[in-house]
């Protein structure tokens, strides 16, 4: 039912956008993109403009949105099962900050190095700064088993502050790059110019840590009752972190080289689809995937049109929507991770 | 066949210790008590042998592995563990905590088989929580939360099973039946069970042998007659205990009295007749306040001829379930003789230890200070006809005092002992107000009826 959702999401999605194209006129470009279907689907009504906004333009931003948001969704959940936390998100605890830095120096750095490699190699050092900032932000926050969760926040707006800082350095230093010249209004990520090129690059490699993710999904729940009960039920409880640990930064650095940062979705959805649906991770995990593209397509929608004059970030919606309810999470249970 | 050894185990937290020098083996279907003050240990020897603290030194073999170089999964498949409070603050269902007991047992892209959830089933159903599987775990009450635990702990079908203080915040139907459960477990599926037991009681009543921890190391351990010992129990608890074998269930009972106090000992005897029971907290208190405790004539074997024996109070004594003869009340007369107070407790009087009555009379007509406690109305406990009512009023009228509650009994011992002093240091120098004012302590004449 959910992915029946999405893809009414997306479809309703392709409809907004200063051009007005009509529905019938939407399904009629997807139709024929299907095979079996593309024979009796007739485009010759359909203009050759709205047929390239539709599948150049549109069609790309809003699977966009539904890749990241997805991978974002997944690695909140990730997150938040290994700090058990729902305060965690990879945009809160440095990932997306790192990986954005690992980002900016790759495209700075990459006409030295292999350029052959393209978005993977942009991915490989993003996923290096995501993984090196949740590694610092975990050790500083862990004392002896436990995690406090004061000392997450404040480790991982630390370590945000710090990555970005550099970031920022690296941006401006080299802002007459062609690579580089969009970056900076990158803080509050959104999908300017993304081609199919992106999602082709990122949509194997969030699938991948979904699915890897989902194998790991057991552990979680027997993590969620604690670190010795979890050791007790046979759970290798450092290893399994530092997997997940290590997949969340993987999805976190792959959404992060097409989208930029924003922030929020990985804290939301886990958390509000933990509310409706209870707290086992096996379905937690992949309800929150489709609930997350949903919500980041929606996001995205409104950014289009919000102004009515320019486009917004999505990252500014998202943190519009998500302050709120961070805000309504950190008072209400200070300490525990309990619903 | 199963064993578990532990062999010159010392844990640390950083670098304090917290145990050292612990050796101890157990074999299939031994249920082990581990005893002991706060602080002593207990929880830590229970996580080295759960592998949470790896011990500083020493080893811990499962058969013959350590445990330590074993896989979590595989330890997981033997050994089990339940601990002090399952903080599951999640809205799993029983039956979902339950089944992640069979995650040892499967591979990680395993979903549960029939037989797995047969296991289950069989382990919810033992420890009757079956029927709440579809409930959420934090609408549970306590006892049912923690019967789910156990259960979750037997579907890992293990070969050990670890406790740590099972039992807190649960009433007594839910400990009874806990600990039969477990009891049940150890003899029929020969289980290795170790348990961290707070009350003494039931350790006794259900280990099969129990170690004593004081000071990070084993005091004692053994079986339950060499470990749960009145001395044992004072040089560890510090506090002076009863130890009895019920006729009941078989098994020890522990009485405790309350800690030891510190006060100087005073030079003034005081002569209990008591018995049944009704003089032990008395004894305990008078004996805690530093008076030279006599009692008399008790019945060998009475509980309070064994409080007796355990505070060191000197006893004139008859042999067991016999009345009391001539030659044991002149004993008790010529002890009673040495007292500068003599303290009667509620106890019942049938003709065996009315002679006790009839030479507290004697005494009190040489001028002895006498008190008695009348805390069940003598009618009720007069098995005499009417011949220790009689003897009662007699006291009274020769001014013994009166006390509806013993607990009232050590301020007045006090006041009394107080003013002797105070008269025989100097007899004349007593200021008036002093003088009224232990008097108006000493006779409250407002209980003579």
């Amino acid at each position: 039912m959910l992915i029946f959702a999405l893809v009414v999401v997306i479809i309703f999605c392709l409809n907004i956008g200063f051009a007005p194209i009509s529905f019938s006129d939407i399904l009629a470009i997807l139709g024929k993109q299907i095979p079996f279907l593309n024979g009796r689907i007739n485009l010759s009504t359909v203009s050759s403009v709205n047929q390239v906004i539709i599948l150049q333009i549109r069609l790309p931003r809003v699977l966009a949105g539904a890749v990241v948001g997805a991978g974002l969704a997944a690695s909140g959940v990730m997150y938040q099962g290994v700090f058990r936390n729902p305060m965690a998100d990879s945009f809160l605890l440095g990932a997306s900050a790192g990986a954005y830095l690992g980002y900016t120096l790759a495209i700075i750095y990459s006409s030295f190095l292999f350029l052959w490699l393209g978005l993977g190699l942009y991915q490989i050092v993003a996923f290096i700064g995501a993984a090196f900032a949740v590694s610092i932000v975990y050790s500083l926050a862990r004392v002896g088993n436990k995690v406090q969760v004061t000392t997450l926040l404040l480790a991982g707006l630390v370590m945000n502050i710090f990555f970005l800082a550099i970031q920022n350095l690296f941006a401006l230093r080299y802002s007459t790059l062609p690579g580089l010249a969009g970056i900076v209004t990158w803080l509050a990520g959104g999908f300017t110019n993304i081609t199919w090129i992106d999602i082709i690059a990122v949509f194997p490699v969030v699938l991948f840590g979904i699915v890897i993710g989902y194998f790991f999904t057991k552990d979680l729940n027997m993590l969620a009752m604690g670190d010795d009960t979890a050791q007790h039920l046979g759970v290798n409880t450092e290893r399994v972190r530092q997997a997940l640990l290590l997949l969340g930064s993987l999805i976190t650095a792959a959404v992060v080289c097409i989208s930029g940062i924003i922030g929020f979705v990985g804290l939301i959805i886990p958390h509000l689809t933990r509310l409706v649906i209870g707290p086992d991770h096996r379905i937690l995990l992949p309800t929150s995937v489709i609930v997350g593209a949903i919500f980041l397509i929606l996001c995205d929608a409104l950014a289009r049109v919000a102004t009515g004059v320019s486009e917004l970030p999505v990252g500014v919606i998202t943190a519009i929507i998500g302050t709120p309810v961070f805000i309504y999470l950190l008072r209400r249970r200070k300490t525990s991770y309990s619903l | 066949m199963v064993s578990l050894s532990i062999d010159g185990v010392e844990c640390r937290y950083g670098s304090v210790k917290i145990l050292e020098k612990i050796n101890l083996s157990v074999e299939e279907g031994d249920f082990v008590g581990i005893l002991g003050p706060n602080g002593s240990g207990k929880t830590t020897l229970l996580k080295s042998i759960s592998r949470t603290l790896k011990p500083y030194k020493g080893t811990i073999l499962l058969g013959k592995t350590d445990i330590y170089s074993m896989k979590s999964v595989d330890l997981a498949k033997h050994m089990a563990v339940v601990p002090q409070e399952s903080s599951i603050g999640f809205s799993f269902t029983a039956l979902d905590i339950v089944l992640m007991g069979r995650n040892p047992h499967m591979k990680r892209f395993q979903m549960e088989s029939e037989k797995d959830m047969a296991i289950v089933k069989k382990a919810m159903n033992r420890t009757h929580t079956w029927q709440f599987a579809d409930r959420p775990i934090n609408e549970l009450s306590g006892g049912e939360k923690q019967r789910v635990v156990i259960a979750r702990a037997l579907a890992q079908e293990p070969k050990v099973l670890l406790l740590d203080e099972p039992l807190t915040h649960l009433d007594m139907v839910n400990q009874l039946e806990i600990m039969d459960l477990v009891k049940e477990l150890c003899l029929n599926e020969h289980l290795i069970v170790l348990a961290v037991i707070h009350d003494l009681n039931l350790a006794a009543r259900y280990c099969t042998s129990a170690i004593l921890l004081k000071n990070r190391e084993i005091f004692a351990a053994g079986t339950l007659d060499k470990v749960l010992t009145s001395e044992n129990i004072k040089s560890v608890f510090q506090v002076d205990a009863i130890v009895k074998k019920s006729p009941v269930t078989n098994s020890l009972y522990i009485i405790p009295l309350s800690p030891q106090k510190s006060t100087s000992p005073r030079n003034c005897a005081i002569h209990l007749i008591c018995g049944a029971g009704t003089g032990t907290l008395i004894m305990k208190a008078l004996v805690d306040e530093g008076y030279k405790v006599t009692a008399g004539v008790l019945n060998m074997l009475d509980t309070d001829y064994e409080t007796s024996e355990l505070l060191k109070v000197p006893t004139v004594n008859e042999a067991p379930f016999s009345p009391i003869t001539e030659q044991t009340k002149r004993a008790n007369l010529k002890m009673m003789s040495k007292a500068a107070i003599v303290v009667i407790t509620s106890v019942p009087f049938g003709y065996g230890n009315l002679p006790n009555l009839e030479a507290a009379l004697e005494t009190i007509k040489r001028g002895v200070k006498t008190y008695v406690i009348d805390e069940v109305p003598i009618e009720s406990r007069d098995f005499t006809g009417g011949k220790a009512t009689g003897l009662l009023s007699e006291l009274r009228k020769f001014g013994a005092i009166f006390i509806k509650h013993p607990s009232e009994l050590p301020t007045l011992v006090n006041a009394t002992h107080d003013m002797m002093e105070l008269r025989k240091r100097s007899p004349t120098d007593i200021p008036g107000h002093v003088k009224e004012a232990a008097k108006a302590i000493t006779q409250p004449t407002f209980r003579k009826e």
